[in-house]
């Protein structure tokens, strides 16, 4: 007695070969591929410092220098990435200052051209010897105003010291950072 | 005999392999000899159809199929890549082997010696799904903070390379059949990048200088490729250029290595035969057309510090980034060189039981050699294939069915890391000497390939002789 009939094994492998034809693909649809794209939250510090009363002190004179500023050039903001693909931007600045006094922070973002972009102001809250005030600020550049960041290539950091009677004795610390969302 | 069966238990732990199950010991196919050169074969002669011989696909992904992916269910795509991808793990794993068989054939040289030899093509892609780096590029750093992502996880090897051989069955005597198969490979293109380190970290530093630390520790990642910078050097060249270059070094224009397969089958008593081979010990020597892109180093940030110089109005500010560019380009470096390197085959091994019943009564012809000795063969076969982080196992069990003198199927479950519903079948035909086979892996999955995690089809014909 044959174990498998002859002709019911032939069907079976027609079936077989018609069934692995017929292979195919259903539920999907290929065209959303037009649709993928990667959207990276970058959190990047950005500047620090730690200052104290000798960064104020005028070299020539040994006065009190009520003004300082640097610039630094961030050349990442000129790159294709920021260019084409950042949707936005969260900047968070924060001062601990240990000066009895007031300090007008300004922070300026300009162009290749020096023409400023945009700025975030505020003032730092005074603090005191062992008693450190935190002052934070955030500052979110969204979609519509992404461009002021894109045609931004430095950022300028400015401090003035409100007048006051106390002695100019302390430290301030900066600390900065962008939450960059990007969408490729 | 239990010293030969102990043999074979402990050669297919320590090596084990078979991407190919349907057709080992299939006695009257000679791809048969291709996974076994010492298999049991029941055929005096062979000649390939050039070109269509043996056409092999396969291809897998552990992790993510296209549905996954791409479903037609009104959820949005990336929404469901990201969690295709963290519901994935660097374990994870792509792989798509492809060969074509440009010639084959073999003849009998006498009565215990059958010499068999050819030219297949191969294609071998593996890659381990780099989920931290994936990760990082697809979410960033925000939800990830004081995780570290490993560059470790970069691992993946891919080659297209012509194989010419020549092999020896030899029956020892009745009961063992030993073979032998050398291996020229003629290297067309390789890359290569595995044993890499180095992990980049966004540290929370509420007591620091600024809110984060961020860390590249201990980066050295090494990508090999030969074949490679030839192509990229021709900007304009176009995809039938680039084939038709790729295509001129099969024949021994491209990079050389030598392999070997072993193998043997032992008829343990009237019923049960034991099997066992090792298919591609072998190396290539990539020295031509050779780039190698290494990256590594370890560098640690805050961010930039102004230092408030008293410059006058005319004077230039402190180039800071150009600065913090040159002691980032000091600390995390990156080289391309043109050293030679040296890449292993993917060992394959296999070990196989088989029991037979239903003695064979088929009609005897004084001009045929053909012996059959049972209708069926059930048996068990454990296969893997060593891959850059260890051995891809594969365990199956089939019914292996002769219908009559010129028809056969075999039916298998397979059980692997792709599924657990892997169910094979192949099926085989002779009409007169022109012999035609077809073989495919994961039936179940045919009606809808887009939820598969893999599928696999080798098809061919041949004419073969008896006499």
């Amino acid at each position: 007695m044959k174990f498998v009939s002859f002709y019911h094994i032939k069907f079976t492998v027609l079936i077989v070969i018609s069934y692995l034809m017929l292979g195919c693909v259903k539920d999907v649809d290929l065209d959303q591929r037009e649709d993928i794209s990667l959207s990276p939250d970058l959190q990047i510090d950005l500047l620090i410092y730690d200052i104290d009363q000798s960064q104020f002190e005028d070299v020539a004179t040994g006065n009190l220098k009520t003004r300082i500023s640097d610039t630094v050039r961030l050349e990442f903001l000129d790159d294709d990435y920021i260019q084409k693909d950042l949707s936005s931007v969260d900047f968070y600045f924060r001062h601990i200052n240990t000066f009895p006094r007031a300090i007008d922070s300004r922070i300026r973002f300009l162009s290749e051209a020096n023409t400023e972009q945009f700025t975030v102001n505020y003032v730092i809250k005074p603090g005191a010897s062992g008693n450190p005030i935190t002052t934070e600020r955030s500052e979110l550049i969204d979609e519509t105003r992404i461009n002021l960041v894109r045609r931004s290539i430095k950022m300028v950091v400015e401090l003035e010291v409100q007048p006051g009677t106390a002695a100019f004795e302390g430290d301030l610390n900066f600390a900065s950072k962008g939450f960059f969302s990007f969408e490729f | 005999m239990w010293r030969l069966i102990a043999f074979l238990f402990i050669f297919s732990n320590a090596v084990l392999a078979q991407n190919k199950p349907l057709l080992f010991n299939v006695d009257d196919l000679p791809q048969t000899l291709m996974s076994n050169p010492g298999a049991q074969i029941n055929f005096t002669g062979h000649i390939g159809i050039p070109f269509f011989s043996q056409i092999h696909v396969s291809a897998g992904s552990t992790g993510a199929d296209l549905y996954d992916v791409f479903a037609d269910d009104g959820t949005n795509i990336n929404t469901r890549i990201r969690e295709a991808m963290r519901n994935m793990d660097s374990r994870d794993y792509f792989n798509v082997n492809q060969q074509w068989e440009v010639l084959s054939l073999g003849w009998k040289l006498d009565s215990r010696n059958y010499l068999s030899t050819g030219i297949y093509q191969e294609l071998d892609v593996f890659a381990y799904f780099p989920k931290d780096p994936a990760i990082l590029a697809n979410e960033g750093n925000n939800n990830y903070l004081d995780e570290p992502f490993y560059f470790d996880d970069v691992s993946f090897a891919g080659e297209i390379l012509t194989v010419y051989h020549l092999g020896i069955n030899h029956k020892f005597d009745k009961r063992l059949t030993v073979g032998a198969r050398a291996k020229l490979y003629s290297g067309i293109f390789n890359a290569e990048s595995t044993g890499n380190t180095g992990r980049f970290t966004t540290y929370t530093t509420p007591n620091g200088r600024n809110v984060y630390r961020h860390e590249v520790v201990d980066l050295d990642v090494l990508i090999n490729t030969s074949g490679f910078a030839p192509l990229k050097e021709e900007e304009e060249m176009t995809v039938e250029q680039a084939t038709a270059e790729l295509l001129s070094r099969s024949f021994f224009g491209g990079n050389v290595g030598f392999g070997l397969d072993l193998g043997l089958s032992y008829i343990l008593d009237e019923q049960f035969i034991l099997s066992g081979s090792v298919q591609d010990l072998g190396v290539v020597f990539q020295r031509q057309d050779v780039e190698n892109y290494r990256y590594f180093g370890a560098y640690e940030t805050s961010g930039l510090e102004p230092l408030f110089p008293d410059l006058n109005e005319n004077d230039e500010a402190i180039p800071y980034w150009d600065i913090f560019e040159d002691e980032v380009d000091r600390n995390l470096r990156d080289q391309t060189t043109n050293e030679s390197y040296t890449t292993w085959r993917p060992v394959k091994a296999n070990f196989a039981m088989e029991y037979g019943f239903g003695p064979a009564f088929l009609p005897c012809h004084y001009l045929s050699a053909k012996k059959v000795r049972y209708m069926n063969l059930l048996g068990m076969q454990l296969g893997g294939v060593k891959r850059p982080k260890g051995f891809v196992y594969t365990f199956t069990a089939y019914w292996d069915r002769k219908i009559n003198e010129n028809q056969r199927f075999k039916i298998a479950y397979s059980l692997d890391d792709y599924s657990l519903t892997n169910i094979g079948l192949m099926y085989t035909r002779t009409f007169n000497k022109f012999n035609v086979y077809l073989a495919a892996n994961n039936l179940l999955a045919f009606p809808n390939l887009a939820k598969a995690h893999s599928a696999s089809i080798q098809l061919g014909m041949q004419l073969i002789f008896n006499k």
